[in-house]
C-alpha cells in the first residue's frame, strides 16, 4: 500500500505492507518519522489519518488513551494501513541522515538464557543475518502468544552482530517476563524490529559521559561502556557511572564494570548505589574498582557530581520514577542542554 | 474577572512548583526567582502533571516526560517544545500572590475544531 505522510511543509511517500506498522515502513524507507518508545506507550509517534483506511493496531496501547481515535488519531508504531492513505504528522519528519540504512524487521532464535541473579536473566538471540547498531540502541521483541512488542536495549556491542544480548528483570504479571523466567525459551523464535532509538553514545561529540541507570536500565549502558573501552575513550575523557539497585545481592555485571574501571582508571568511576541497605564498605568487597554508596541513584549522583558537570553528556535508563529523578538532576544541577540528555522513553 | 488570592508569597520558595486549587480551579504556581507564574497543572503536550514531572531552574521550566521546556521569565518555548504554556495573570500585593481567574484554562489536545485544525500549531 502507498502511504503519504504530510507535515506543514513537506510530503513523504513510502510503501507499506498490510501487516507492517506505518512507523517501521517509513523508517525502512529512509523517512525519519518521529518516535521514542516504538511500543505504544510514549505517544511521540502520534499522527492523524486524513485519507484512507488505517487500523489502529493494538487499540489498548497505553498512549491511545491520550488521543482521539474518532478524529483519526493513530500511533504510527502500532497502526497498519488497510488502503492507500494520507497521514498528517508533526513537523519533525525528515529524511534520514547519518542513520544506518538497513531493513528493520528480523527473526531470531533465543540461544542462551542465564540467570544473573534471582531477578535478572540475560538472554541472547541469534539473528538470521547481521545487524548494525549503535551502542545504546534498542529493538522491540515479539513472541507468538504474547500480546504486544516489548523494547529491550542491546547489552552487547559489535558494530555488526548476528547475536543480540539482552537483560530482563523479573516483573510480576509481565507476559514477557513470565515467559523468559518461567518457560524453556531456548530455540524459540522471536520477531524483532530495529535497531531503534537515538539515546546513543556518539564518541565524535567529545563529551564526558555521566550515566545514571536503575535495574535493567544498565543494559544499554553496558553496550556504551564496551564501545568506549574498545576505543580507549577514557584515555582522554572522564566517565561517571551510577548504577542503582536495592541491595548488594541485586547487583549484576559488577565484574565487568570493575574491568572497565581497571582498564580506564582513573578517568572512569563507577558507583553502585544501594537504596534499601547500607553498603558493607566504601568499595565492593569483591570488585574494589566499584564504589558503594547508600541512597537513590539520582541522589547519589547529585552528591558525587558537584563541580564536575562540564561538557557532560547524560544517559538515563530505568524505572520511570528513577528516570524522572535523574533527569531533574541533569537539568537543574547539571545544567545539561537538551541535546546532551539521552534517554529512551520506554518504561 | 476577579483577582483571587492564592497564597502568601513567602510560602513559595524559589524554583518551587506548587499545585493549588482556587475555588475548584487547579493550577500551578511557580516562583522563578524574578517573579511568579500561574498556569494549568498539566503539560500542554500530553497532560503530564507538572507538579510531579516539572523541574524549574534558572527561570526555565522543563517537563521531564519529553523535555519540553519554557522560559517563564520571557514566556518563550525552548528547544523542541511545540506548544506554549498559558498563564493566568498574577500580581503580588501586600505579601500575597493573586491570580486573575475567570474560567479554567484548559489545553486543547490536537483536536478541537473550534480553534481550526491546531494539529500544526
Amino acid at each position: 500500500m502507498k502511504v503519504t505522510v504530510e507535515t506543514k511543509s513537506d510530503k513523504f511517500n513510502f510503501p507499506c505492507e498490510e501487516n507492517e506498522s506505518l512507523l517501521f515502513a517509513g523508517l525502512c524507507a529512509g523517512v525519519a518519522l518521529p518516535y521514542e518508545c516504538a511500543t505504544g506507550t510514549c505517544g511521540s509517534c502520534h499522527a492523524r489519518v486524513v485519507e484512507g483506511e488505517v487500523s489502529p493496531g493494538w487499540a489498548e496501547a497505553p498512549a491511545y488513551s491520550q488521543l482521539k481515535p474518532e478524529k483519526g488519531d493513530i500511533l504510527m508504531c502500532q497502526a497498519v494501513p488497510r488502503t492507500d492513505c494520507v497521514i498528517r504528522a508533526r513537523n519533525k519528519v525528515s529524511l534520514q541522515q547519518n542513520e544506518i540504512a538497513q531493513d528493520l524487521l528480523w527473526t531470531g532464535v533465543v540461544v542462551t538464557s542465564n540467570k544473573l541473579n534471582e531477578d535478572v536473566i540475560e538472554f541472547e538471540v541469534q539473528l538470521e543475518r547481521p545487524m548494525r547498531f549503535v551502542a545504546g540502541q534498542f529493538v522491540t521483541l515479539e513472541v507468538e502468544g504474547i500480546i504486544g512488542r516489548r523494547a529491550y536495549s542491546m547489552v552487547n556491542f559489535e558494530e555488526t552482530s548476528t547475536k543480540l544480548t539482552f537483560v530482563i528483570k523479573r516483573k510480576p504479571g509481565g507476559g514477557f517476563s513470565n515467559w523468559i523466567f518461567g518457560t524453556s525459551v531456548i530455540g524459540r523464535r522471536v520477531k524483532i524490529a530495529g535497531p531503534l532509538g537515538r539515546a546513543t553514545f556518539r564518541p565524535h561529540e567529545d563529551r564526558h559521559p555521566i550515566i545514571i541507570a536503575g535495574g535493567s536500565g544498565i543494559a544499554g549502558m553496558m553496550s556504551m561502556l564496551r564501545h568506549a573501552t574498545r576505543l580507549n575513550y577514557f584515555r582522554d575523557h572522564e566517565g561517571d557511572v551510577f548504577f542503582g539497585v536495592r541491595a548488594l545481592k541485586d547487583a549484576f555485571y559488577i565484574k565487568e564494570l570493575n574491568e572497565h574501571v581497571s582498564f580506564a582508571a582513573p578517568a572512569l568511576r563507577v558507583v553502585l548505589a544501594l537504596s534499601d541497605e547500607d553498603p558493607p564498605a566504601g568499595r565492593h568487597p569483591d570488585f574494589p574498582g566499584v564504589w558503594l554508596d547508600r541512597g537513590f541513584v539520582h541522589d547519589v549522583a547529585s552528591r558525587r557530581m558537584t563541580g564536575k558537570w562540564d561538557e557532560r553528556v547524560g544517559f538515563v535508563a530505568g524505572p520511570p520514577q528513577m528516570v524522572d529523578g535523574a533527569l531533574k538532576v541533569l537539568i537543574a544541577e547539571g545544567k545539561l542542554p537538551q541535546e546532551f540528555i539521552r534517554f529512551d522513553k520506554f518504561g | 474577572m476577579v483577582w483571587k488570592r492564592i497564597c502568601a508569597v513567602s510560602s513559595i520558595p524559589k524554583n518551587a512548583l506548587r499545585r493549588v486549587d482556587v475555588e475548584g480551579i487547579p493550577l500551578i504556581v511557580a516562583n522563578f526567582g524574578a517573579g511568579f507564574r500561574a498556569f494549568p497543572p498539566v503539560c500542554p503536550h500530553m497532560e503530564e502533571p507538572l507538579s510531579e514531572s516539572g523541574i524549574l531552574a534558572d527561570c526555565v521550566l522543563t517537563c521531564t516526560k519529553h523535555l519540553w521546556a519554557w522560559d517563564l521569565r520571557l514566556d518563550k518555548m525552548l528547544g523542541e517544545t511545540e506548544k506554549p504554556l498559558r498563564f493566568y495573570e498574577v500580581k503580588v500585593s501586600d505579601g500575597d500572590l493573586y491570580a486573575l481567574i475567570d474560567n479554567e484554562i484548559v489545553y486543547e489536545f490536537d483536536g478541537d475544531d473550534e480553534e481550526g485544525d491546531d494539529f500544526f500549531s
